[in-house]
Formats: structure tokens, C-alpha cells, sequence
């Protein structure tokens, strides 16, 4: 690709490549360089590359319309979670219960699902299950004042616990309703469908709303938005809260467009995995910086190298997870630099 | 002949053609200067005139971005405090580098004569703590080798630096406003101390603002204005006086520098109406560094401005931050407009109409990664929107109006608040302020760090936000003459409690300082 990242602002368009493209001038390069130099093409570009990647490795598979479904299925649940992740993120604060918050969600659905057989009941338990998670968690950080890290530590504890509880070592089938997320339309999935829908609309609150105005001051200088007469407390309770709702959308696409079964270690680790997007994605960890185009790209470039890895052999899990953890490193170095010191 | 010759002899550190840029100011532009063994060469300059950026080159902690020093008649390149400390620099700092968990002999230890052992050497207690004491005995000073920092005070924490520095083996030693948090006494010992280091040939570059101080101690002045080297002032040459000094410092004559007041002299006395009152306060601090305040009785009226003067440590600050909530409230009342209020947070004290704008802005003022105009509107976006959406003609309107009235410098109202030089980032602070309707204002120390133009900026700007906007104001500052250019009235603050109130007709200099020492 013509172009290297050389620090955390600076692309370097590579010009001997453009000159001997013979775009050099025109409209075109005006319009790619715009693009190109922006903080937003950064995670694009990576999606990009590994598109070309795929579709140089696995030549017949990568690009087949089935393959093309399957990582749209799966990206859904994530990229839903990753925007969640986000926007605590955003404020400066980490939320660990992503995963045990999805489970919950995911596993109190089914019951009720198995239980009544209403299935607009059963997705609404779902989502106020984490709607609820997250407004505990929002209560612990922004009126308690435990550090986010060990509160919603606890809550991933906590509410893990609660699924093995609930379902001890069984696993929950015949959730059959649920696949109608996963019914195409051309060939996204419905359920990839309101995720995008979704994402768009937390866009659209974080940049047209006071609320994502506060979101980000927070993150920039939390100690400042207060001495500003601002009433942080309840911009960072809604903030956990959201995170927390679109974690219970996320448990519901979660069964939809997964195995349609699911047992008491479902979305185990999806937190860190969220986390890992939202870095790909270029949200700053320290707060303030990152848009959910960001957080969604980060699950989506995930996805992908799952999927790649997965066509080109590599199917044992843990040589997965090592690939992702080394290209993970790679891409935070490559965002962190210039930088003085990190925590 | 003979007598240059020496001196040359005798320079240990010398400083050519410094320059170091921040973004939006050149911090220091071509400066030069030397210091010679067994001498006190004392620094002085405006907040911003460039003393700690340069203190911070020579100690390693910024790297200049042009220019070169050599120690020794030896080029150096420092790229950290570690190199410069190799080479017998040691720096004694107002930012108070101590490490609060630690004891005081630890401290001193690890900042001082152990500083560069290896990482896992023992640390025998007993002996630390002999040498110590050695050091406190030399000092005259009476501290308690075993207490823990964070529990001392400000001056005691200052000493702690200096017996710190004095323990290494330092050829060269940088004091950076030692001696603001310091009593008298306190400075008394120090000058003996710098006295006797000086008979040993060690060189002192000594950062003050107090004029009378560096008088009284130092062989050489140098002035800074601006980032720009003005002059060496000589003792040896009869070239000391307190009045080029000063004139040297502000560069115009004080008297024009300071007083916009007289300028803008358009009120005529008339009943005063008080619109707030404190009663008796008392605060309980929360953390070791807050001062508590102590009995504070205090009436404001409207439509003036009172100073509230006071050094470092004084209690001012947390005086401010009480009005917005943000300290533990012991006993007493605080009364607006002859009515109790319990203020339990900034936004509350904001629908009070009472907001305050920060000292140390880069920490508590300004949203970093936010834009100048979302920085000005940040206090006051429920009134630039419809239900939640923000409307954003109705915001820029707001947010240019502000600019032009402040006359806010910025290459555009979307660029990040950061690209801004610090007199703007301070204006659009006021514009924050003004945008929120406040009856009353708290601006903590709002001209530090500001080059003089700029202060005097803000300071007119005060004056006459203060006749146009009905607005009532609280200036903390520790300037004297500041306070007396800027304040109808004055209150003296000294360790958390009102030493003084001053009508502004019954003031001199000397009473007003007098009463902060």
C-alpha cells in the first residue's frame, strides 16, 4: 500500500507510488489523500488490507458469498459490544462486565424464551437485564467512586457467577425464534443489520447531543468538566448504562447468530476481545479520542483475521488467540507512538 | 586583564544561545548566560518570562531546540535529570518532587546521596538516618526524620528538597522559587546555607520573583522578559538596583503596568449592596496538601472587585474552592444575597451563580482534546439546545460573540483549545465563565503564566466585565501589585485564616506584604 503510519498524526503518503500511478494532481488523489490523512481511515484501512490479505491467501473461499455471510454473522455481537465498551471507554473508564453482562443477558433471555415461549418477552428480558447491569455499574463509578476497573471487575465476577448458577453445566437449545436474526436480507444478517443501525445512532447521540459532548469532555479532563459546573455524575451513570443496554442487544444477536444453543461460559472473555476492537479501532484508552465507526471497524478487523486464520488452517484456537495477541501489540504500538511514558 | 582571565577560569556552567519553542510561544529565544564557581547568580522574570524552562533544560528535564551548554567548558547534551545529575547538577524545585508515602529520610535518601545506587543495595536505616540528621544539624533545621511527607508542611517539604540536593555531591545547584513557601526565618538559615556552599566554590542559579531577595543574596542577576534575555546585572560593578530590576522585570514602568484600575475609574461610590457573606468558616482539609481554613469572616460586595492576597499555601485557593463545594465544611456559613446556602458541588454553586475559574488551568481548566468553542460553551450547553441536541447556529453565535468581546486570538473557532497561547486559553476560561451568567466569579490566580500583555489583558478585561455585566468578583492572586492595581478591597490570607481586610484607599505596599509573611 502506498502509505505508512509514521507517528500518532502523521501519515506519510508514499509519492513514488502515486507518481507512478499517474494520479499525481488530479481529483482523485486530492480525494484519496483527504481521506487518507484523516484520523478516521486509520481502522479502515486496516479492514482493507486484510481484505486484500483474505482475498490473496484464500483465493476461492475468502471472498464467496457464504464466507461474506458468516463474517458478517459473526461480527455483529461484537462489533454491538465493542460500541458499548466505547462509549465507557470514551469517558476514560473500562467496563470488564462486557462479557459476563452479554452472558447474562443471553442466558435470562433463553430462560424466559424456554419458560413462557414468548419471544418478544424473552428479548426483552434480555436487553433490560443489561440495561440493568450496566446501570449498577454506572451507580458503583459515578456515586459509590470505585475505579471502573475494580467495579465492573466485580460485576464480571459476579454476574458469570449468576449464569452458572442459573444453568449449572446444561445447555440451553430449541431457541429457535432467535435465527431470524440471522436471516439475510441480500447477504447481511438482520441482525448485522440493526447493529449498523445501532452504531449509527450512538454516531449521531455522541456527536449531536450534549450528552456526547460531556462523554467526551469527560475523557478529556474529567477534573476540569466538574470545576465547569458540569454534573459529571449523571453523564457517566448514562454512559454505563447505554454500554450496558447495547450489551443486552448484543446477548440476543449473540444466540441469534450464533449456535442457537448456549451454556453457562458464553461470551467468556468477549470484554477483552471488545477492548481489543476498540484499540484497533483507535480509541484512545485514557479517554476522550474515538468515534463507534472506530469500535465497529476494530470487531470487524478482528472478525476478519479470525476468519483468515481460520481458512488458511490455523484452526486450533490457540495459535488463533497468539496471532491476534502479537497483531494486537503490533497495531498498539503503532498507535501509541510518540507518546512519553504509559500506566 | 588578570581579572577576566580568572573569571573565565572560574566558569563552571555556561549557556549559549538557548532557544526552546512550545506550541504557540517561544518559551526562550537565543538566551546566554553563565555561572561561575562560588557564585549566586540569581534568575529573575515575570511568570512566563522563561526562568523554568530554562532551569528544566539545564537540569535535563526539556531538551532546548536550539543552542548549546557546557559544563565544565565541556559540551553536554542531556537527555535526562539522570545526566544532568551525573554531571553535579541538582535541581531543588516549587513543584515539590517529593514522594508522599515515603518518610523523610527516605526521601531524602532516594532524591539526595543515595539517588544513583544500584537498584537492590541494602538501605541501612541507622546510617540514612545519621546522615540525616547531620544535614537537618547543618540546616538548624528541626524535622522529623521519621515522618512521613505527606504529612508535613509545604515549607517543611521544600526543606526536605533542599537538604535533598545539598546531600549530593552537587557542583551546581538550581533553586527554582526555594524560598515562596518559606517564612522569613526559613530563608534566613537558607541564605546562611547558600552562603557557606558558596565559600566551597559551589555555583547557585537562584529563581525568584521577590526582587529584594535576589538583592540581598545574589552576586548576578539576570532578567528575563519574554523568553528574551534583557541584562546581566553586576554587584562587583555597582550595577544592582532595585529599580532598573524592576524596570528591567516589567519592561514599562510598574505604576502603568499595574494600575488599569484608576484607568477605568468610571463607578462612583455608592451604598454598598453585599452579596455574599462567609461566616465563621472552618474547613476540614482532605488531603494533606489542602490548607484548612480557619474562622474566615468575609463580605463581598456586589459590583466590586475583592483581592483575596496571599502566598503559596496561604489558604486562598481552598477559600475558592469552597464557594463551589469542593472542600469538607467543618463549621460556619456561607450566606449569598443574605441567604444560607449549603453549596454541595460546582453545579450547584453554578445555579447559585457563582463560578470559578481554575489555577492551574491545564489540569482543572482546560478539555484537551475538546475545541475552542466547545471549551467556551462547555458551562452553558442547556442553553444552545432543543431537548438534547445541541443546536450549533445558535452555539457559534454565542461562542463569536464571546470571542470578539474577549478578543480571543484562535486560527479558528474549531481548533483544539491546546493551539491556543496560554493569555487566550485564559480568556476563553472567562468566556466559559461569562457564557454561564455567574453573579459572582472566583479567578485563582488568573494571570500566572501569562506574558505581561496578556495580563494586562485579562486584567482590564476584568474591570470591565465587572461595569458592564453586573458581575461581582473574587481575584486570588499572590502578586501584591497586582492586587493592588486590580481591587476595590483586599484580604490578606495567611495559613488558612484573614489576616487583614483592606479598603483599597488605606493600603501601601509594605503593609499589604507585611501582612502575608
Amino acid at each position: 500500500m502506498g502509505l505508512s503510519i509514521r507517528s500518532k498524526r502523521e501519515i506519510k503518503i508514499n509519492m513514488s507510488l502515486v507518481k507512478r500511478l499517474g494520479i499525481e494532481g488530479t481529483a482523485l488523489y486530492q480525494f484519496l489523500s483527504r481521506i487518507m490523512l484523516s484520523e478516521a481511515f486509520r481502522p479502515l484501512a486496516v479492514v482493507i488490507m486484510l481484505y486484500f490479505a483474505g482475498s490473496i491467501l484464500a483465493p476461492h473461499y475468502f471472498l464467496s458469498a457464504s464466507n461474506q455471510k458468516l463474517i458478517l454473522q459473526f461480527v455483529a455481537p461484537l462489533g454491538l459490544i465493542a460500541t458499548g465498551e466505547m462509549i465507557v471507554i470514551l469517558m476514560g473508564s473500562i467496563d470488564l462486565s462486557a462479557g459476563s453482562a452479554t452472558a447474562a443477558s443471553a442466558v435470562l433471555s433463553a430462560l424466559t424464551y424456554l419458560t413462557y415461549g414468548n419471544f418478544p418477552l424473552a428479548v426483552l428480558v434480555g436487553i433490560l437485564i443489561g440495561l440493568l447491569i450496566g446501570m449498577i455499574n454506572g451507580f458503583m463509578v459515578a456515586k459509590l467512586k470505585i475505579l471502573s476497573f475494580v467495579g465492573t471487575l466485580a460485576s464480571m465476577i459476579i454476574w458469570r457467577a449468576v449464569v452458572v448458577w442459573l444453568i449449572a453445566g446444561k445447555l440451553l437449545y430449541g431457541l429457535i425464534p432467535y435465527a431470524t436474526l440471522a436471516m439475510p436480507i441480500g447477504v447481511v444478517p438482520i441482525g448485522t443489520i440493526i447493529v449498523v443501525l445501532i452504531v449509527v445512532s450512538i454516531f449521531l447521540l455522541l456527536k449531536f447531543t450534549t450528552f456526547g459532548r460531556y462523554l467526551y469532555a469527560i475523557g478529556g479532563n474529567e477534573e476540569a468538566v466538574r470545576i465547569a459546573g458540569v454534573n459529571a455524575d449523571i453523564v457517566k451513570f448514562i454512559g454505563f448504562a447505554i454500554a450496558g443496554l447495547l450489551y443486552g442487544i448484543g446477548g440476543i444477536i449473540h444466540i441469534g447468530h450464533g449456535a442457537l444453543a448456549i451454556d453457562p461460559w458464553t461470551a467468556y472473555g468477549y470484554e477483552l476481545n471488545a477492548i481489543a476492537s476498540c484499540v484497533l479501532g483507535g480509541i484512545a484508552l485514557s479517554g476522550g479520542i474515538g468515534n463507534p465507526f472506530g469500535a465497529f471497524l476494530g470487531a470487524l478487523t478482528l472478525t476478519l483475521l479470525i476468519d483468515i486464520l481460520l481458512l488458511i488452517g490455523f484452526t486450533q484456537y490457540s495459535i488463533q488467540q497468539i496471532i491476534t495477541g502479537i497483531i494486537l501489540i503490533a497495531a498498539a504500538s503503532t498507535l501509541t507512538r510518540g507518546a512519553r511514558f504509559a500506566k | 586583564m588578570t581579572r577576566t582571565s580568572k573569571e573565565n577560569n572560574n566558569i563552571i556552567l555556561k549557556v549559549h544561545n538557548i532557544t526552546k519553542i512550545f506550541p504557540g510561544v517561544v518559551a526562550l529565544n537565543r538566551v546566554s548566560i553563565d555561572l561561575r564557581a562560588g557564585e549566586i547568580h540569581g534568575l529573575l522574570g515575570q511568570n512566563g518570562a522563561g526562568k523554568t524552562t530554562l532551569l528544566k533544560i539545564l537540569y535535563g528535564a526539556l531538551k532546548p531546540d536550539e543552542g548549546k551548554i557546557y559544563v565544565y567548558n565541556k559540551e553536554v547534551n542531556f537527555n535526562s535529570p539522570t545526566d544532568a545529575r551525573k554531571h553535579g547538577i541538582v535541581l531543588v524545585s516549587q513543584e515539590l518532587i517529593v514522594v508522599p508515602h515515603l518518610t523523610v529520610m527516605e526521601n531524602i535518601a532516594l532524591l539526595g546521596f543515595k539517588w544513583n545506587e544500584k537498584s537492590f543495595s541494602r538501605f541501612n536505616y541507622s546510617e540514612v538516618k545519621d546522615r540525616v540528621e547531620k544535614i537537618f544539624h547543618m540546616l538548624d533545621v528541626s524535622i522529623d526524620p521519621e515522618a512521613k511527607v505527606k504529612d508535613i508542611r509545604a515549607a517543611e517539604k521544600m526543606l526536605v528538597q533542599i537538604a535533598a540536593a545539598l546531600s549530593v555531591d552537587a557542583k551546581i545547584i538550581l533553586l527554582d522559587e526555594a524560598t515562596s513557601p518559606l517564612s522569613p526565618e526559613d530563608v534566613k538559615k537558607l541564605f546562611n546555607i547558600l552562603e557557606q556552599l558558596k565559600e566551597k566554590g559551589i555555583g547557585i542559579i537562584f529563581v525568584t520573583h521577590r526582587v529584594k531577595e535576589a538583592l540581598s543574596i545574589c552576586d548576578r542577576i539576570t532578567v528575563l522578559r519574554n523568553g528574551l534575555k534583557i541584562k546581566t546585572f553586576e554587584k562587583d560593578k555597582g550595577e544592582i538596583s532595585e529599580y532598573d530590576i524592576i524596570e528591567a522585570i516589567l519592561g514599562i514602568d510598574p505604576k502603568e503596568f499595574y494600575y488599569v484600575k484608576d484607568v477605568h475609574e468610571t463607578k462612583v461610590s455608592r451604598t454598598k449592596e453585599e452579596i455574599l457573606r462567609i461566616e465563621n468558616l472552618s474547613t476540614i482539609p482532605k488531603s494533606p496538601v489542602e490548607v484548612p481554613l480557619a474562622n474566615i469572616n468575609l463580605n463581598i460586595y456586589k459590583g466590586e472587585i475583592t483581592a483575596i492576597f496571599g502566598l503559596m499555601g496561604s489558604g486562598k485557593t481552598e477559600l475558592g474552592k469552597t464557594l463551589i463545594g469542593l472542600t469538607k465544611i467543618k463549621s460556619g456559613k456561607i450566606l449569598i444575597m443574605g441567604r444560607e446556602v449549603k453549596i454541595k458541588s460546582p453545579n450547584h454553586a453554578k445555579s447559585l451563580g457563582i463560578f470559578y475559574i481554575p489555577e492551574d488551568r491545564r489540569n482543572e481548566g482546560l478539555i484537551h482534546n475538546l475545541t475552542v468553542s466547545q471549551n467556551i460553551t462547555i458551562s452553558s450547553l442547556e442553553q444552545f439546545s432543543k431537548g438534547i441536541f445541541i443546536d450549533n447556529t445558535k452555539e457559534i453565535t454565542a461562542v463569536k460573540t464571546i470571542v470578539n468581546k474577549l478578543n480571543i486570538i484562535t486560527p479558528s473557532l474549531n481548533a483544539l483549545i491546546t493551539k491556543l497561547s496560554g493569555g487566550n486559553q485564559q480568556k476563553s476560561l472567562v468566556g466559559r465563565a461569562l457564557l454561564s451568567k455567574p453573579k459572582i466569579i472566583i479567578l485563582d490566580e488568573p494571570t500566572v503564566g501569562l506574558d505581561i500583555y496578556a495580563k494586562r489583558e485579562i486584567r482590564k478585561l476584568t474591570r470591565d466585565m465587572v461595569i458592564s455585566e453586573d458581575i461581582t468578583v473574587l481575584w486570588l492572586t499572590s502578586d501584591p501589585d497586582e492586587a493592588l492595581g486590580i481591587a476595590d478591597r483586599i484580604a490578606v490570607m495567611k495559613d488558612g485564616k484573614i489576616k487583614a481586610i483592606l479598603e483599597r484607599a488605606d493600603i501601601d505596599r509594605e503593609t499589604l506584604v507585611k501582612y502575608a509573611l
